[in-house]
């Protein structure tokens, strides 16, 4: 009968609540409780540095400036006509403008760049939100990566390594395989 | 001496006092006077405190049903959330529509909160805890709680503006309607227990463990509880018969207007209200006060906590009525059971089938 079932189905509901009533919250207390955000998440974008002697490893070719769709990027590097190369004057990032797609990790060949998993950088002022070299370094210092570079003084392995790859950390280096590769030959 | 009841320990502070003021040498009148004053003011801050507790209590149901913590920040579990919001708005600009009019848009929340706050009158907390046995108890606090529909209708009125008044006529609809199965299923009780004064209803409760409660002795007892639940909560406007203030159709019903302590003090009269139907249905049903072990308070308490707590459970597992459905409901469903139950229950006491 309609009426005994619609009767039934309200205890049914009743039920439910009750049993969610018992249960522990799944949300967490936010300053205090914090998530440990997954290795590959795409958080704020860090410049990255040397391991052994703590200089950037920017190279200033200004690849991650044109992939990034939003501008977000700026960099200053004039080119010493001398040596060809690129000077680092400054490199701004402006998270105002960006939008988080992580295509300036991925135009990035030396393992420069990285997307690391923090998040906290909400401020108060518009202006705070561009950030400077300075600040980009210090915040990448502790932000574990994949050294894909080519290292200059060994001698070339057999295999090359893939180096346009985006740095996972979880896999095996492959710097330090051809390191190894390196010694044996 | 006035009608207070005689035993109890609180009642004995009452007592202390009526001595010394008559022993002052004041005049009768003033003695009742002042009595009356301590004990109202004593009933005000104790149903405040409840109040509070109830919406602090309504907030961690619900956000633990949905599975969240609700308030923590202030104190442990955010114990004192309430007594804070609260303070916040009773800073808050007291916003007042100019189209309003102005007599009637003061007064409703003054009549809903006098009118939640009477009832209390004739409650038994506990064994002598009561503030006047009147022997028309039961009938007083039907009168006094109707006062709310009023009120609903001079805030909807008052505040000049169609959601206010829309909430406003639907609460008076909705309540009136309800109040007829309500005032058969209660008069049930009333029918057994042979009186209208509250003391007695519990009193014809006890004995027999709790087997002499009303909702124990079928078949009547129990169906007269749920109607009486049903009709209780759409009395003190709860989902699922929350249509005088359902947020998708009438921004907030009838207080769109009300800001600051005016709107402090509706929201305060509905968890009353909600007190008040649960403290009743523990009266009528549940034995009242009757309880072993513990002092006869506690057992009141917790009771009609356990009324309370399957209200708030309603509240947030059942979806809203449709106005034409509720209303049918109330007509065409819940008036004949409850007629068919009183008129099971009067054949019963003439044949005398029961105990
Ligand atoms: S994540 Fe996307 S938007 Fe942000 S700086 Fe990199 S390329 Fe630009
Ligand atoms: S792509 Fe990498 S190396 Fe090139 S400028 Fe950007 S961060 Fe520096």
């Amino acid at each position: 009968m309609g009426l005994w079932k619609d009767i039934k189905n309200l205890f049914v509901g009743m039920r439910i609540t009750s049993k969610h009533l018992g249960r522990r919250a799944i949300t967490i207390q936010y300053p205090e409780e914090k998530w440990t955000m997954p290795e590959r998440s795409r958080g704020i974008v860090v410049l990255l540095s040397d391991k052994e002697t703590g200089e950037l490893n920017c190279t200033a070719c200004m690849l991650c400036m044109k992939a990034c769709p939003t501008g977000a990027i700026r960099i200053v590097a004039p080119r010493d006509e001398a040596t060809k190369k690129r000077d680092l004057k400054s490199f701004d990032l402006d998270f105002g403008l960006c939008c988080f797609c992580g295509l300036c990790e991925e135009a990035c060949n030396f393992s420069a760049l990285k997307m690391a998993a923090k998040y906290e950088f909400s401020t108060i002022n518009k202006d705070d939100l561009t950030w400077d070299v300075k600040k980009l370094q210090e915040i990448g210092r502790d932000v574990d990566y994949v050294d894909t570079r080519k290292k200059k003084a060994e001698p070339k392995p057999a295999v090359k390594p893939a180096v346009t790859d985006t740095p996972v950390a979880t896999a095996p280096a492959p710097a330090a395989q051809s390191e190894q590769k390196g010694e044996t030959s | 001496m006035s009608p207070i009841l005689a035993s109890g320990e609180l009642i004995l502070v009452f007592r202390w006092l009526h001595e010394k003021l008559v022993s002052t040498g004041l005049s009768p009148l003033w003695v009742e006077l002042i009595t009356y004053t301590v004990l109202a003011v004593g009933m005000f801050a104790l149903l405040a405190v409840i109040a509070l507790f109830l919406v602090w209590w309504e907030r961690k149901i619900s956000a633990h049903i949905q599975q969240r913590f609700g308030p923590m920040r202030v104190g442990w579990h955010g114990w004192y959330q309430t007594i804070m919001d609260a303070i916040k708005l009773l800073q808050k600009e007291d916003v007042r529509v100019d189209t309003r009019d102005r007599g009637v848009f003061f007064w409703a929340p003054v009549i809903c909160f006098v009118a939640a706050f009477a009832a209390y009158v004739v409650i038994p907390f506990g064994d002598g805890l009561i503030v006047a046995d009147l022997n028309i108890g039961i009938l007083y606090v039907m009168a006094v709680t109707t006062f709310t529909i009023i009120s609903l209708l001079m805030a909807g009125w008052g505040s000049n503006n169609k959601y206010a008044l829309l909430g406003g006529m639907r609460s008076a609809a909705q309540v009136v309607s309800y109040e007829v199965p309500m005032i058969l299923s209660i008069l049930t009780v009333v029918l057994f227990a042979g009186s209208l004064s509250m003391g007695q209803i519990v009193a014809s409760q006890q004995g027999h463990g709790i087997f002499n409660w009303f909702i124990f002795r079928v078949p009547f007892g129990p169906l007269a509880f749920i109607t009486y639940l049903i009709t209780a909560t759409a009395e003190s406007n709860r989902t699922p018969f929350d249509i005088p203030e359902a947020e998708q159709e009438l921004v907030a019903g009838y207080n769109v207007e009300y800001s600051g302590m005016k709107f402090a003090m509706f929201f305060l009269a509905e968890f009353v209200n909600m007190f008040t139907v649960s403290a009743i249905a523990t009266t009528l049903f549940l034995g009242g006060w009757n309880g072993p072990f513990m002092p006869s308070w506690i057992w009141f308490l917790l009771k009609t906590l356990g009324v309370v707590f399957i209200l708030m459970i309603f509240r947030w597992t059942f979806p809203r009525l449709r106005v034409d459905q509720l209303m049918e409901f109330a007509w065409k469903f819940l008036v004949p059971l409850t007629f068919a139950n009183l008129i099971l229950a009067a054949w019963m006491k003439y044949a005398k089938w029961y105990w």
